[in-house]
């Protein structure tokens, strides 16, 4: 039996993938063949809490998930994780707060260690004092990001705002709603390629967009998306294939 | 947002709470309102030397919500305040404590948010150079405001406002000498009293910082008012 109780839910098999958020935003005309397309090509999905931050709740979930059977990126990415800290601080974060918010992001990045298993992952997740912390490390990351390559995005931004203000208003409050560049820059800031199946209103199947952020370097056609997200108007899942 | 259990906010005010108190830093004392409640602090800012605030000892109330930190603080000043941005009640009117839905002050001024990394340290730091350095564009107070700008555009000769802050300063020394404390009115006071008392323990490079910070501060205070307000941890 499915909840939503939680911020990541055990993972079910969602035959209608129905949007269980906002069905308004999504004509009633176009869900089936799209519904269907998923069904081809998906077998399970896994929710995630609708509250602003499910863009970067599915992103940690899915990617340490992944991780479990992959000592080899595990280790790439505990590194990059590790590092990550002293950018953030030189980036002026209050060091005191930063240092909590780094600590308790490796304690559920090191869950992933042997013996990790999904079900900790979940267990973990669904803990609001770490999944939390969890999801504001990973927005100060993309802050981090945005703020370090400022001349790239800041045509990207709307209003007339600094990368600064733009991260401080739309990126490290908590339960602001992602967007492109959020995605952007996160799957830069941790060198993973991912994939977003769009289940918007465009055509009869759901479009599939990937972000590689090795695009343009000489890696660029390594880019394999490590996990798929379902996006449906104003909400992030996880997505399992076939 | 999630629904945060209070637990997250116990423990990160009682973390704050206790590098406060093991390590105080300038210009402000905390405590809890009643030892039994985390969510209430009691602080005592000191008014910064070389301004109309000097030698003022001014109490003000913390609140902090269930699902700090990932929401801030409200502070009300309980001593009383003649200030721009400082409501009749006493609350204070300051981007950083600012929600981060519904933000009256959107697209207005390049100011510090609130964010999950904030601290009861930076927030009272913007509220110390606020008080010198009010913000007239979104005034809480607007006779405040009014009269400040005269002082500030007469470059001093209207002495209204100065008039008034340096009697509400002369008002809050009873109140400092019942609480038996001395107030400092020198910048090298003033910074000293931030040294910790064990700094054995402490990276010295996060306290140099404050230092030239404030320097830098005291230096600026009567320049143009559109500059970053908090003048912390962005050197």
């Amino acid at each position: 039996m499915e909840t939503n109780s939680g911020d990541v839910n055990q993972t079910t098999f969602d035959p209608t993938f129905q949007h269980p958020y906002s069905p308004a935003r999504l004509p009633e005309t176009v869900r089936p063949s799209k519904s269907q397309d998923l069904k081809s090509r998906f077998k399970n999905l896994r929710k995630t809490r609708g509250d602003g931050n499910c863009f970067y709740r599915a992103f940690g979930f899915a990617y340490l998930e992944t991780l479990l059977t992959n000592g080899k990126e595990y280790k790439r990415f505990f590194e990059t994780a590790q590092k990550s800290k002293d950018d953030l601080i030189g980036l002026g974060f209050p060091q005191f707060t930063l240092e909590d918010f780094h600590d308790t992001f490796m304690d559920v990045v090191k869950m992933v260690e042997k013996p990790g298993t999904t079900a900790a992952l979940v267990e973990a997740f669904n803990d609001g004092g770490l999944s939390d912390y969890f999801v504001v490390y990973l927005r100060l990351l993309v802050s981090g990001h945005l703020q370090q390559n400022a001349d790239s995005y800041i045509y990207f931004i709307d209003g007339e705002r600094t990368i600064k203000e733009f991260c401080s208003q739309e990126v490290e409050p908590m339960g602001k709603e992602s967007d492109h560049i959020h995605i952007v820059s996160l799957t830069k800031a941790l060198q993973v390629p991912i994939c977003v199946e769009y289940m918007d209103r465009e055509g009869d199947k759901c479009n599939s967009f990937t972000f590689n952020p090795f695009e343009g370097t000489a890696d660029s056609a390594d880019a394999t998306p490590v996990f798929t997200l379902l996006y449906r108007p104003g909400h992030y899942d996880i997505l399992y294939p076939l | 947002m999630a629904q945060s259990p209070s637990g997250s906010a116990v423990k990160a005010l009682q973390l704050e709470l206790k590098k406060i108190q093991t390590e105080p830093v300038e210009g402000f004392r905390v405590k809890l309102v009643n030892d039994s409640n985390i969510f209430e602090w009691e602080v005592a800012i000191f008014g910064p030397p070389s301004t109309l605030y000097e030698g003022g000892y001014f109490k003000a109330h913390m609140k902090f919500p269930a699902d700090y930190p990932y929401s801030p603080p409200s502070v009300r000043f309980i001593t009383k305040m003649w200030h721009p941005n400082v409501y009749e009640n006493g609350e204070v009117c300051i981007s950083i404590l600012h929600p981060p839905v519904d933000d009256p002050q959107s697209g207005e001024l390049p100011s510090e948010r609130w964010n999950p990394t904030q601290t009861v340290r930076t927030i009272l730091l913007s509220v110390i150079s606020l008080l010198n350095e009010p913000n007239t564009f979104s005034p809480a107070n607007v006779d405040a405001s009014v009269m400040f700008r005269k002082w500030k555009e007469s470059k001093g000769k209207e002495k209204e406002y100065e008039n008034i802050i340096r009697k509400q300063v002369q008002a809050t020394k009873e109140e400092a000498e019942k609480d038996n404390v001395k107030v400092p009115t020198t910048l090298q006071e003033y910074c000293v009293l931030s040294t910790p008392a064990h700094d054995n323990q402490v990276d010295a490079d996060f306290y140099d910082d404050d230092y030239v910070d404030d320097l830098d501060d005291e230096e600026e205070m009567y320049h143009e008012e559109d500059e970053e307000d908090s003048g912390n941890e962005e050197s």
